[in-house]
Protein backbone atom coordinates (compact mmCIF):
# COMPACT_ATOMS: atom_id res chain seq x y z
CA UNK A 1 0.00 0.00 0.00
CA UNK A 2 1.36 3.37 -1.04
CA UNK A 3 1.50 6.30 1.88
CA UNK A 4 0.33 9.78 1.31
CA UNK A 5 2.38 10.78 4.06
CA UNK A 6 4.89 9.07 5.27
CA UNK A 7 7.27 10.35 8.07
CA UNK A 8 10.68 9.01 8.87
CA UNK A 9 12.76 9.99 11.87
CA UNK A 10 11.77 13.05 12.19
CA UNK A 11 13.70 15.67 14.54
CA UNK A 12 13.68 18.90 15.46
CA UNK A 13 15.04 21.30 18.01
CA UNK A 14 14.17 25.21 18.78
CA UNK A 15 17.72 25.99 19.89
CA UNK A 16 18.68 24.05 22.26
CA UNK A 17 15.37 22.36 22.94
CA UNK A 18 14.02 18.93 21.30
CA UNK A 19 10.94 19.35 20.22
CA UNK A 20 10.21 16.14 18.32
CA UNK A 21 12.60 12.99 18.62
CA UNK A 22 12.93 10.41 15.82
CA UNK A 23 9.11 10.69 14.83
CA UNK A 24 8.23 8.16 12.46
CA UNK A 25 4.81 6.88 10.99
CA UNK A 26 2.93 6.84 7.75
CA UNK A 27 -0.66 7.64 6.50
CA UNK A 28 -1.96 5.52 3.68
CA UNK A 29 -4.08 6.98 1.25
CA UNK A 30 -7.67 7.45 2.23
CA UNK A 31 -6.60 6.61 5.56
CA UNK A 32 -7.80 8.98 8.81
CA UNK A 33 -5.15 9.27 11.49
CA UNK A 34 -5.62 11.28 14.51
CA UNK A 35 -2.99 12.57 16.84
CA UNK A 36 -3.39 13.16 20.16
CA UNK A 37 -1.49 13.93 23.50
CA UNK A 38 -0.96 16.31 26.31
CA UNK A 39 0.03 19.87 25.30
CA UNK A 40 3.55 20.54 24.52
CA UNK A 41 4.03 16.89 23.49
CA UNK A 42 4.44 18.35 19.82
CA UNK A 43 2.00 16.76 17.68
CA UNK A 44 1.29 20.61 16.41
CA UNK A 45 4.71 21.05 15.74
CA UNK A 46 4.70 17.61 13.56
CA UNK A 47 1.91 17.54 11.69
CA UNK A 48 3.03 21.52 11.12
CA UNK A 49 6.25 20.08 9.43
CA UNK A 50 4.44 17.82 7.30
CA UNK A 51 3.84 20.65 4.80
CA UNK A 52 6.99 22.36 6.27
CA UNK A 53 5.13 25.26 7.64
CA UNK A 54 7.51 24.01 10.70
CA UNK A 55 11.56 23.18 9.44
CA UNK A 56 12.95 19.79 10.90
CA UNK A 57 16.49 19.32 11.08
CA UNK A 58 16.78 15.66 10.88
CA UNK A 59 14.89 12.71 9.25
CA UNK A 60 12.59 13.12 6.05
CA UNK A 61 8.89 13.95 5.14
CA UNK A 62 7.55 12.49 1.93
CA UNK A 63 3.77 13.82 0.50
CA UNK A 64 2.53 12.31 -2.52
CA UNK A 65 6.15 11.30 -3.27
CA UNK A 66 7.58 14.60 -2.74
CA UNK A 67 10.51 15.03 -0.26
CA UNK A 68 9.02 18.07 2.11
CA UNK A 69 12.56 18.63 3.06
CA UNK A 70 14.60 18.63 0.25
CA UNK A 71 16.27 21.91 -1.08
CA UNK A 72 14.87 21.80 -4.51
CA UNK A 73 11.56 21.08 -3.53
CA UNK A 74 8.53 23.79 -4.83
CA UNK A 75 6.80 24.52 -1.24
CA UNK A 76 4.62 26.12 -2.43
CA UNK A 77 3.28 24.11 -5.34
CA UNK A 78 3.72 21.01 -2.69
CA UNK A 79 1.30 23.03 0.17
CA UNK A 80 -1.35 24.06 -2.49
CA UNK A 81 -1.76 19.93 -2.88
CA UNK A 82 -2.12 19.44 1.50
CA UNK A 83 -5.24 21.41 2.69
CA UNK A 84 -4.95 22.65 6.10
CA UNK A 85 -7.61 23.37 8.91
CA UNK A 86 -6.04 25.84 11.81
CA UNK A 87 -7.01 25.79 15.02
CA UNK A 88 -7.90 29.35 14.94
CA UNK A 89 -9.50 28.67 11.53
CA UNK A 90 -6.94 31.95 10.02
CA UNK A 91 -9.68 33.13 7.10
CA UNK A 92 -8.49 35.96 5.86
CA UNK A 93 -10.61 38.47 7.58
CA UNK A 94 -10.11 41.31 5.20
CA UNK A 95 -12.00 38.97 2.30
CA UNK A 96 -15.56 38.17 1.91
CA UNK A 97 -15.88 34.37 2.27
CA UNK A 98 -16.55 34.18 -1.40
CA UNK A 99 -12.79 35.88 -2.20
CA UNK A 100 -11.05 33.53 0.59
CA UNK A 101 -12.78 30.50 -0.99
CA UNK A 102 -11.45 31.61 -4.28
CA UNK A 103 -7.97 33.71 -3.93
CA UNK A 104 -5.37 30.37 -3.76
CA UNK A 105 -7.69 29.07 -6.36
CA UNK A 106 -7.09 32.04 -9.07
CA UNK A 107 -3.35 32.80 -7.51
CA UNK A 108 -1.80 29.69 -7.06
CA UNK A 109 -3.71 27.15 -9.47
CA UNK A 110 -4.12 29.82 -12.01
CA UNK A 111 -8.13 28.56 -12.21
CA UNK A 112 -10.32 31.00 -13.92
CA UNK A 113 -12.42 33.32 -11.58
CA UNK A 114 -15.96 31.54 -12.84
CA UNK A 115 -13.88 28.16 -12.42
CA UNK A 116 -12.97 29.05 -8.86
CA UNK A 117 -16.45 30.78 -8.31
CA UNK A 118 -17.91 27.49 -9.18
CA UNK A 119 -16.01 25.27 -7.03
CA UNK A 120 -15.76 27.36 -3.56
CA UNK A 121 -19.55 28.45 -3.66
CA UNK A 122 -20.19 24.25 -4.16
CA UNK A 123 -17.81 23.41 -0.96
CA UNK A 124 -19.21 25.78 0.89
CA UNK A 125 -22.86 24.39 0.39
CA UNK A 126 -21.32 20.94 1.37
CA UNK A 127 -20.51 22.52 4.86
CA UNK A 128 -23.81 24.67 4.97
CA UNK A 129 -23.19 28.24 4.46
CA UNK A 130 -24.14 29.19 0.79
CA UNK A 131 -26.23 31.72 2.07
CA UNK A 132 -23.09 33.30 3.94
CA UNK A 133 -21.29 33.93 0.57
CA UNK A 134 -20.92 37.45 0.27
CA UNK A 135 -20.76 38.33 4.59
CA UNK A 136 -17.00 38.77 6.04
CA UNK A 137 -15.26 36.38 8.28
CA UNK A 138 -15.98 38.54 11.42
CA UNK A 139 -19.75 38.00 10.82
CA UNK A 140 -19.62 34.33 11.62
CA UNK A 141 -19.80 32.19 14.41
CA UNK A 142 -16.51 30.33 15.40
CA UNK A 143 -18.19 27.18 14.62
CA UNK A 144 -19.14 28.71 11.07
CA UNK A 145 -15.99 30.38 10.21
CA UNK A 146 -14.01 26.66 10.68
CA UNK A 147 -16.31 24.99 8.28
CA UNK A 148 -15.99 27.96 5.83
CA UNK A 149 -11.88 27.22 6.38
CA UNK A 150 -12.42 23.18 5.34
CA UNK A 151 -13.83 24.55 2.22
CA UNK A 152 -11.38 26.72 1.43
CA UNK A 153 -8.50 23.77 1.68
CA UNK A 154 -11.25 21.60 0.11
CA UNK A 155 -11.48 24.28 -2.88
CA UNK A 156 -8.11 23.28 -4.00
CA UNK A 157 -8.30 19.78 -4.71
CA UNK A 158 -5.99 18.36 -2.14
CA UNK A 159 -4.58 14.94 -1.70
CA UNK A 160 -4.51 15.01 2.33
CA UNK A 161 -5.99 16.95 4.74
CA UNK A 162 -4.24 18.45 7.73
CA UNK A 163 -6.01 19.42 10.50
CA UNK A 164 -4.53 21.18 13.50
CA UNK A 165 -6.97 20.93 16.68
CA UNK A 166 -9.71 22.23 14.67
CA UNK A 167 -12.36 22.53 17.59
CA UNK A 168 -9.63 23.71 20.65
CA UNK A 169 -10.65 27.08 20.13
CA UNK A 170 -14.62 26.59 19.69
CA UNK A 171 -17.48 26.87 21.34
CA UNK A 172 -18.85 23.38 22.89
CA UNK A 173 -22.15 23.57 20.90
CA UNK A 174 -20.49 24.17 18.10
CA UNK A 175 -17.89 21.40 17.81
CA UNK A 176 -20.43 19.25 16.66
CA UNK A 177 -21.29 20.83 13.05
CA UNK A 178 -17.14 21.23 12.47
CA UNK A 179 -17.18 17.11 13.59
CA UNK A 180 -19.76 16.34 11.36
CA UNK A 181 -18.22 18.44 8.50
CA UNK A 182 -14.80 16.60 9.00
CA UNK A 183 -16.89 12.59 9.63
CA UNK A 184 -18.24 13.55 6.00
CA UNK A 185 -14.99 14.17 4.93
CA UNK A 186 -13.55 10.86 5.72
CA UNK A 187 -16.09 9.32 4.98
CA UNK A 188 -15.59 9.59 1.31
CA UNK A 189 -12.41 8.90 1.33
CA UNK A 190 -10.14 11.49 2.46
CA UNK A 191 -6.36 11.25 3.29
CA UNK A 192 -6.31 13.37 7.14
CA UNK A 193 -4.11 13.66 9.64
CA UNK A 194 -5.88 15.35 12.36
CA UNK A 195 -4.25 16.74 16.12
CA UNK A 196 -7.25 16.32 17.92
CA UNK A 197 -8.80 15.72 21.66
CA UNK A 198 -12.17 14.38 20.03
CA UNK A 199 -11.81 11.17 21.54
CA UNK A 200 -15.29 10.28 20.51
CA UNK A 201 -14.46 11.19 16.65
CA UNK A 202 -11.36 9.17 17.15
CA UNK A 203 -13.23 6.20 18.12
CA UNK A 204 -15.90 6.47 15.53
CA UNK A 205 -13.89 8.24 12.54
CA UNK A 206 -10.05 7.21 12.89
CA UNK A 207 -8.49 4.30 11.67
CA UNK A 208 -5.13 4.98 13.64
CA UNK A 209 -4.79 6.85 16.19
CA UNK A 210 -1.15 8.18 16.93
CA UNK A 211 -0.31 9.11 21.15
CA UNK A 212 2.41 11.53 21.88
CA UNK A 213 4.23 12.62 24.57
CA UNK A 214 7.36 14.65 24.91
CA UNK A 215 8.35 14.91 21.41
CA UNK A 216 7.99 11.13 20.93
CA UNK A 217 5.80 9.16 19.28
CA UNK A 218 4.75 6.81 21.96
CA UNK A 219 1.87 4.22 20.70
CA UNK A 220 0.50 4.03 17.22
CA UNK A 221 -1.68 1.62 16.67
CA UNK A 222 -5.43 1.04 14.80
CA UNK A 223 -8.09 2.41 17.17
CA UNK A 224 -9.47 -0.45 19.10
CA UNK A 225 -5.93 -1.69 20.12
CA UNK A 226 -5.53 2.32 21.14
CA UNK A 227 -8.68 2.62 23.42
CA UNK A 228 -8.89 -1.24 23.89
CA UNK A 229 -5.79 -1.39 25.73
CA UNK A 230 -3.24 1.07 25.35
CA UNK A 231 0.34 -0.47 25.72
CA UNK A 232 2.27 2.38 27.18
CA UNK A 233 1.83 3.72 31.03
CA UNK A 234 1.64 7.57 29.57
CA UNK A 235 -1.08 6.35 27.08
CA UNK A 236 -2.81 4.73 29.86
CA UNK A 237 -2.89 7.90 32.15
CA UNK A 238 -3.93 10.58 29.29
CA UNK A 239 -6.72 8.15 28.24
CA UNK A 240 -8.33 7.95 31.64
CA UNK A 241 -7.93 11.37 32.66
CA UNK A 242 -9.97 12.84 29.66
CA UNK A 243 -11.82 9.57 29.30
CA UNK A 244 -13.25 10.39 32.52
CA UNK A 245 -16.01 12.66 31.59
CA UNK B 1 -0.92 95.87 23.59
CA UNK B 2 -1.29 98.72 21.07
CA UNK B 3 -1.35 96.95 17.67
CA UNK B 4 -3.34 98.00 14.65
CA UNK B 5 -4.66 94.61 13.08
CA UNK B 6 -4.96 95.48 9.50
CA UNK B 7 -7.09 92.40 7.78
CA UNK B 8 -6.85 94.29 4.62
CA UNK B 9 -2.99 94.26 3.97
CA UNK B 10 -3.44 91.06 2.40
CA UNK B 11 -4.98 92.48 -0.73
CA UNK B 12 -2.12 95.18 -1.32
CA UNK B 13 0.07 95.82 -3.64
CA UNK B 14 3.51 93.47 -2.71
CA UNK B 15 5.54 96.42 -4.82
CA UNK B 16 6.47 93.46 -6.96
CA UNK B 17 4.85 93.36 -10.55
CA UNK B 18 0.84 93.05 -10.31
CA UNK B 19 0.78 90.93 -6.91
CA UNK B 20 -0.80 91.28 -3.90
CA UNK B 21 0.08 89.72 -0.48
CA UNK B 22 -2.49 86.79 -1.37
CA UNK B 23 -0.96 85.71 -4.05
CA UNK B 24 2.15 85.12 -2.41
CA UNK B 25 0.36 83.06 0.08
CA UNK B 26 -1.42 81.11 -2.74
CA UNK B 27 1.87 80.54 -4.62
CA UNK B 28 3.46 79.42 -1.05
CA UNK B 29 0.50 76.60 -0.44
CA UNK B 30 0.94 75.91 -4.08
CA UNK B 31 4.95 74.51 -2.94
CA UNK B 32 3.56 73.49 0.28
CA UNK B 33 1.68 70.47 -1.05
CA UNK B 34 3.60 70.15 -4.00
CA UNK B 35 6.41 69.21 -1.88
CA UNK B 36 4.50 67.15 0.54
CA UNK B 37 2.47 65.51 -2.10
CA UNK B 38 5.75 64.15 -3.35
CA UNK B 39 7.16 63.35 -0.59
CA UNK B 40 4.72 61.44 0.87
CA UNK B 41 4.20 59.26 -1.79
CA UNK B 42 8.06 58.77 -1.79
CA UNK B 43 7.77 57.86 1.74
CA UNK B 44 5.01 55.76 1.41
CA UNK B 45 6.67 53.35 -1.55
CA UNK B 46 9.84 53.22 0.08
CA UNK B 47 8.31 52.88 3.82
CA UNK B 48 6.07 49.57 2.81
CA UNK B 49 9.14 48.38 1.10
CA UNK B 50 11.84 48.65 4.30
CA UNK B 51 8.63 47.77 7.03
CA UNK B 52 8.45 44.38 5.28
CA UNK B 53 12.33 43.78 4.48
CA UNK B 54 12.03 44.58 8.50
CA UNK B 55 9.92 41.07 8.57
CA UNK B 56 11.16 38.83 6.25
CA UNK B 57 12.61 35.74 7.58
CA UNK B 58 16.06 36.66 6.50
CA UNK B 59 18.70 38.59 8.51
CA UNK B 60 20.55 40.35 5.93
CA UNK B 61 17.61 41.68 4.61
CA UNK B 62 16.14 42.95 7.73
CA UNK B 63 19.29 44.28 8.84
CA UNK B 64 19.62 47.00 5.86
CA UNK B 65 16.13 47.76 6.64
CA UNK B 66 17.00 48.34 10.15
CA UNK B 67 20.55 50.08 9.31
CA UNK B 68 18.00 52.61 7.48
CA UNK B 69 15.66 53.22 10.02
CA UNK B 70 18.72 53.88 12.35
CA UNK B 71 19.85 56.18 9.99
CA UNK B 72 16.97 58.30 9.11
CA UNK B 73 15.33 58.39 12.30
CA UNK B 74 18.73 59.86 14.54
CA UNK B 75 19.53 62.70 12.68
CA UNK B 76 17.81 65.73 12.69
CA UNK B 77 15.92 66.56 9.80
CA UNK B 78 17.43 69.81 9.11
CA UNK B 79 20.87 68.37 9.36
CA UNK B 80 19.50 65.97 6.90
CA UNK B 81 18.42 68.48 4.39
CA UNK B 82 21.44 70.46 4.48
CA UNK B 83 23.60 67.34 3.53
CA UNK B 84 20.72 66.95 0.92
CA UNK B 85 21.07 70.40 -0.73
CA UNK B 86 25.13 71.17 0.06
CA UNK B 87 26.71 68.27 0.65
CA UNK B 88 25.22 65.48 -1.89
CA UNK B 89 25.33 67.54 -5.08
CA UNK B 90 29.13 67.64 -4.94
CA UNK B 91 29.35 64.27 -4.70
CA UNK B 92 27.30 63.47 -7.53
CA UNK B 93 28.42 62.01 -11.21
CA UNK B 94 29.54 64.97 -13.04
CA UNK B 95 26.81 64.96 -15.96
CA UNK B 96 24.14 64.71 -13.19
CA UNK B 97 26.17 67.26 -10.94
CA UNK B 98 25.61 69.74 -13.41
CA UNK B 99 22.21 69.05 -14.47
CA UNK B 100 21.89 69.75 -10.65
CA UNK B 101 23.86 73.03 -10.31
CA UNK B 102 23.00 74.99 -13.47
CA UNK B 103 20.09 73.65 -15.85
CA UNK B 104 17.74 73.30 -12.93
CA UNK B 105 16.66 76.80 -11.54
CA UNK B 106 17.75 77.66 -7.95
CA UNK B 107 14.06 76.80 -7.20
CA UNK B 108 13.42 73.30 -8.80
CA UNK B 109 16.96 72.18 -7.27
CA UNK B 110 15.76 72.87 -3.63
CA UNK B 111 12.64 71.43 -4.47
CA UNK B 112 14.28 68.21 -5.32
CA UNK B 113 16.90 68.32 -2.69
CA UNK B 114 13.41 68.85 0.16
CA UNK B 115 11.57 66.59 -1.19
CA UNK B 116 14.00 63.52 -1.66
CA UNK B 117 15.33 65.00 1.76
CA UNK B 118 11.54 64.73 3.30
CA UNK B 119 10.72 61.58 1.41
CA UNK B 120 13.51 59.18 2.50
CA UNK B 121 13.45 60.66 6.31
CA UNK B 122 9.63 59.86 6.04
CA UNK B 123 9.96 56.77 5.08
CA UNK B 124 11.90 55.42 7.79
CA UNK B 125 8.40 56.28 10.25
CA UNK B 126 6.56 54.78 7.99
CA UNK B 127 8.35 51.90 7.68
CA UNK B 128 8.48 50.92 11.32
CA UNK B 129 4.43 51.45 11.41
CA UNK B 130 4.46 49.31 8.54
CA UNK B 131 6.19 46.51 10.36
CA UNK B 132 4.47 47.32 13.54
CA UNK B 133 1.30 46.68 11.57
CA UNK B 134 2.85 43.21 10.49
CA UNK B 135 3.48 42.35 13.57
CA UNK B 136 0.52 43.05 14.95
CA UNK B 137 -1.28 40.53 13.10
CA UNK B 138 -1.56 36.61 14.52
CA UNK B 139 1.54 34.71 13.22
CA UNK B 140 -1.37 31.99 11.94
CA UNK B 141 -2.60 34.35 9.01
CA UNK B 142 1.16 34.14 7.53
CA UNK B 143 0.92 30.47 7.84
CA UNK B 144 -2.68 30.04 6.61
CA UNK B 145 -1.08 31.95 3.23
CA UNK B 146 1.29 29.73 2.81
CA UNK B 147 -0.64 27.21 3.62
CA UNK B 148 -3.07 27.65 0.58
CA UNK B 149 -0.16 27.61 -1.51
CA UNK B 150 0.94 31.17 -1.61
CA UNK B 151 4.54 32.26 -2.02
CA UNK B 152 6.18 34.97 0.37
CA UNK B 153 5.46 37.57 -2.02
CA UNK B 154 2.06 36.76 -2.15
CA UNK B 155 1.79 36.18 1.18
CA UNK B 156 2.59 39.61 1.50
CA UNK B 157 0.44 41.25 -0.81
CA UNK B 158 -2.67 39.08 -0.22
CA UNK B 159 -2.81 38.47 3.40
CA UNK B 160 -0.21 40.29 5.27
CA UNK B 161 -0.51 43.82 3.80
CA UNK B 162 -3.82 44.43 3.31
CA UNK B 163 -4.35 43.99 7.11
CA UNK B 164 -1.57 45.89 8.05
CA UNK B 165 -2.52 48.95 6.42
CA UNK B 166 -5.71 48.97 8.02
CA UNK B 167 -4.50 48.89 11.27
CA UNK B 168 -1.99 51.35 10.92
CA UNK B 169 -4.12 53.79 9.28
CA UNK B 170 -4.27 56.50 12.15
CA UNK B 171 -0.34 56.48 13.07
CA UNK B 172 0.01 56.97 9.02
CA UNK B 173 -2.73 59.68 9.50
CA UNK B 174 -0.46 61.62 11.97
CA UNK B 175 2.77 60.80 9.62
CA UNK B 176 0.75 62.08 6.84
CA UNK B 177 -0.06 65.53 8.77
CA UNK B 178 3.76 65.85 9.49
CA UNK B 179 5.37 65.42 6.40
CA UNK B 180 3.46 68.75 5.59
CA UNK B 181 4.22 70.32 8.43
CA UNK B 182 7.93 69.27 8.07
CA UNK B 183 7.72 70.90 4.61
CA UNK B 184 8.73 73.48 5.74
CA UNK B 185 11.89 73.81 6.25
CA UNK B 186 12.23 74.09 2.78
CA UNK B 187 11.92 77.65 3.29
CA UNK B 188 16.07 77.20 5.00
CA UNK B 189 17.03 76.20 1.30
CA UNK B 190 15.24 79.44 -0.16
CA UNK B 191 12.23 77.64 -1.56
CA UNK B 192 9.46 79.74 -1.33
CA UNK B 193 6.89 77.69 0.03
CA UNK B 194 4.27 78.99 2.83
CA UNK B 195 6.54 80.02 5.57
CA UNK B 196 8.70 81.13 3.23
CA UNK B 197 6.09 83.48 1.58
CA UNK B 198 4.54 84.55 5.28
CA UNK B 199 8.21 85.85 6.49
CA UNK B 200 8.14 87.62 3.10
CA UNK B 201 5.10 89.03 3.74
CA UNK B 202 5.97 90.01 7.56
CA UNK B 203 9.39 91.78 6.34
CA UNK B 204 7.63 93.48 3.39
CA UNK B 205 4.24 94.81 4.70
CA UNK B 206 5.36 95.23 8.33
CA UNK B 207 1.73 93.36 9.08
CA UNK B 208 3.58 90.21 11.16
CA UNK B 209 1.01 89.30 13.51
CA UNK B 210 -1.75 89.00 9.95
CA UNK B 211 1.23 87.25 8.55
CA UNK B 212 1.45 84.45 10.85
CA UNK B 213 -2.26 84.19 11.90
CA UNK B 214 -2.92 83.61 8.01
CA UNK B 215 -0.30 80.84 7.84
CA UNK B 216 -1.41 79.19 10.51
CA UNK B 217 -5.09 79.08 9.72
CA UNK B 218 -4.11 77.66 6.18
CA UNK B 219 -1.82 74.96 7.62
CA UNK B 220 -4.69 74.34 10.45
CA UNK B 221 -7.74 74.15 7.71
CA UNK B 222 -5.41 72.32 5.37
CA UNK B 223 -4.28 69.52 7.93
CA UNK B 224 -7.60 69.45 8.92
CA UNK B 225 -8.76 68.71 5.78
CA UNK B 226 -6.64 65.61 5.45
CA UNK B 227 -7.40 64.22 8.96
CA UNK B 228 -10.89 64.18 7.83
CA UNK B 229 -9.65 62.80 4.33
CA UNK B 230 -8.01 60.07 6.47
CA UNK B 231 -11.04 59.63 8.28
CA UNK B 232 -13.06 58.84 5.06
CA UNK B 233 -10.38 56.43 3.83
CA UNK B 234 -10.59 54.40 7.03
CA UNK B 235 -14.10 54.55 7.03
CA UNK B 236 -14.30 53.56 3.42
CA UNK B 237 -11.73 50.45 3.85
CA UNK B 238 -13.34 49.35 7.32
CA UNK B 239 -14.00 45.24 7.18
CA UNK B 240 -17.65 44.37 8.41
CA UNK B 241 -17.79 42.28 11.45
CA UNK B 242 -13.57 43.51 12.12
CA UNK B 243 -12.63 45.22 15.41
CA UNK B 244 -10.19 47.48 13.44
CA UNK B 245 -11.06 50.62 14.78
CA UNK B 246 -13.90 50.71 17.11
CA UNK B 247 -17.63 49.81 16.07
Amino acid sequence: MSAMISIQNVNKWYGDFQVLTDCSTQVAKGEVVVVCGPSGSGKSTLIKCVNALEPFQKGEIIVDGISVGAPKTNLPKLRARVGMVFQHFELFPHLTITDNLTIAQTKVLGRSKEEAMEKGLMYLDRVGLKAHAHKHPGQLSGGQQQRVAIARALAMDPVAMLFDEPTSALDPEMINEVLDVMTELAQEGMTMMCVTHEMGFARRVAHRVIFMDKGHIVEDCDKESFFGSPRSERAQQFLSKILQH
Amino acid sequence: MNYNWDWGVFFKSTGVGQEIYLDWFVSGLGWTIAVALVAWIIALILGAVLGVMRTVPNRLVAGIATAYVELFRNVPLLVQLFIWYFLVPDYLPEGLQTWFKQDLSPATSAYVSVVVCLGLFTAARVCEQVRTGIQALPRGQAYAGLAVGFNLVQVYRHVLLPQAFRIIIPPLTSEFLNVFKNSSVASLIGLMELLAQTRQTAEFSANIFEAFTLATLIYFVLNMSLMVFMGWVERRVRVPGLMVGGK
